[in-house]
């Protein structure tokens, strides 16, 4: 645990380095919201009105947070890294290493982009704070929880990439399986709550993903209940747990195919 | 003159052919590109049947336009990657000093240069604009219209991407505005004008040029009007005029890192 420790500790002191190009990261978050609170202004004739039960304020302040968890995961980044690995062998590199490929992955991707959360996350607060004038009512033990949730949701986010983009071991670019996911994710999880799809469809849709990696956290941020914030947590430690199996079963299956000529 | 422009064209088919094959040697991953591409650009169809369940219309856009504006957005992103990919990646040819290779060919630096590459994927987005398109109602006018609009909306697009990567001629991380300003077009264009209102409006007639690539065109395809038609075409010829200028203007400071590379 200690050496992935490091790891981490390594990429953020990489990525302080760089804190301008992460501020400026920060206009393609802004843009992006902008967007959003746009079509939720133009949807919402009266602020006070209620659709699929939220109002104008938390249907933003829920855009704001799933924004940050996807636009602070940097899941292409991940993405292209790994299939590039498998592409061109370099990840013979790490097997003779003292980690796992997985671990170090993980460690490496969350070292380098903990920064960029954290700047995503106040500089988000206080774009959401100039549009809309203030925050939903919670105490600051229940935004510690909230962040916890964040935390967790993109630990889960980077395991799910990592999985995807290793099926590069079978079919040489897992690009477009990522793009699939990401536009899920959008749509089902971060543009709308789950509240806005049918019935039948939102059963489903509380035991996918999207439950735990978008939703949850930000429905906790604009309608926190304690019973909520036990129920994500769990299931995102039960998602971590999943995920990060289906990583080492692909990887260790996958590994076996490697061919790599000497140079 | 005209010999000179019809070797040029030559060329650029030339490189998009051999990029192409390339790309054709793993027919697996370059069908799978195209067909996840489809299937990606899809959802934005689910989100907006979703919106459309919450209110009727946005502005003068309906369902239908709605979806004409999404479909037109992915042909003119498909158009401009797969045809001109380079020009999104212009900072990095030209922080490396990988222009060298196209500076001593006998042939046009700027057009050599943005069309030696494709992004295959860029054919899911085409195949998925006309698709679209054939769901909103064929007729032979708005085919072609659809097409030229494809073609304009796609140049522009190209045009923003070369000018902003050009500014790496001068200033460093210039990539980084490029990119925020491409990410900017294509987000922005698959929402329709009515949601955006005051200066944002005007800065997309304007400066970013969003409602002359894909607004204007909208409403052309859905009810002909000649003065918009002329705006767009015109538009996209002064934008290609701007690009050529502060692009040769920026190779007058571009200095050969001597880096050694083929072309394969």
């Amino acid at each position: 645990m200690k050496k992935y420790l490091f790891i981490i500790k390594t990429e953020i002191m990489s990525n302080l380095q760089y804190i301008f190009n992460v501020i400026f990261g920060y206009v393609g978050y802004f843009i992006l919201l902008f967007i959003l609170f746009n079509l939720w202004k133009y949807l919402y004739s009266d602020p006070n009105e209620l659709i699929n039960g939220y109002s104008m304020s938390q249907m933003m302040w829920y855009v704001v947070i799933t924004e940050i968890l996807w636009m602070a995961l940097g899941g292409k980044k991940l993405n292209t890294k790994i299939c590039n690995d498998v592409k061109s062998g370099n990840i013979t590199y790490n097997i003779n290493k003292p980690y796992s490929y997985i671990g170090y992955s993980l460690s490496t991707h969350l070292g380098d982009i903990l920064v960029k959360g954290v700047v995503y996350f106040l500089l988000g607060m206080l774009t959401g704070l100039i549009f809309l004038g203030k925050f939903p009512s919670l105490n600051i033990i229940q935004v510690i929880v909230v962040i916890i949730t964040m935390f967790l949701a993109t630990i889960i986010s980077i395991l799910i990439i990592m999985a995807l983009s290793l099926v590069a071991f079978f079919i040489e670019d897992a690009t477009p399986f990522y793009w699939v996911y990401s536009k899920l994710i959008l749509i089902l999880g971060t543009i709308f709550p789950i509240e806005y799809f049918p019935v039948i469809f939102q059963k489903i849709l509380n035991f996918s993903p999207i439950y735990v990696v978008s939703y949850g956290p930000a429905k906790l941020f604009v309608d926190f209940s304690w019973k909520s914030a036990v129920v994500i947590i769990i299931a995102q430690i039960i998602y971590i747990f999943i995920a990060y199996i289906i990583c080492q079963i692909i990887y260790k299956k996958g590994v076996k195919r490697i061919n790599v000529n000497g140079g | 003159m005209l010999m000179a422009v019809r070797n040029q064209i030559k060329v650029i088919f030339l490189s998009i052919k051999y990029a192409l094959m390339r790309e054709l040697l793993n027919k697996t991953t370059f069908l799978s590109n195209v067909i996840f591409m489809v299937l990606n650009n899809s959802s934005m169809i689910i989100q907006w049947l979703i919106l459309f369940s919450i209110r009727d219309n946005f502005g003068d856009y309906g369902l239908k336009q709605v979806i004409l504006l999404i479909g037109l957005s992915s042909s003119i992103y498909g158009f401009a990657h797969f045809f001109f990919e380079k020009s999104f990646k212009l900072s990095e040819t030209i922080n490396t000093g990988k222009l060298d290779a196209y500076i001593v060919q006998p042939k046009n630096i700027l057009l050599s240069t943005i069309t030696s590459d494709i992004q295959v994927s860029a054919l899911g987005d085409l195949l998925f604009g006309l698709i679209v398109y054939l769901f909103y109602g064929f007729s032979f006018p708005s085919f072609i219209l659809y097409y030229i609009f494809t073609m304009t909306g796609g140049l522009i697009l190209v045009c923003i991407s070369v000018i902003f990567h050009s500014l790496s001629f001068w200033f460093n991380n210039a990539d980084l505005g490029a990119d925020t300003i491409n990410n900017m077009m294509i987000n922005v264009s698959t929402y329709p004008d009515s949601i955006f209102k005051g200066a944002v409006k005007w800065l997309l007639f304007t400066i970013i040029p969003v409602g002359i690539a894909n607004y204007i065109p909208v409403k052309i395809i859905t009810s002909f009007n000649p003065y918009l038609f002329i705006i767009n075409i015109s538009v996209c010829l002064l934008f290609i005029v701007i690009t050529f200028i502060i692009f040769y203007k920026g190779l007058r400071r571009y200095s050969s890192s001597n880096l050694m590379s083929a072309r394969i």
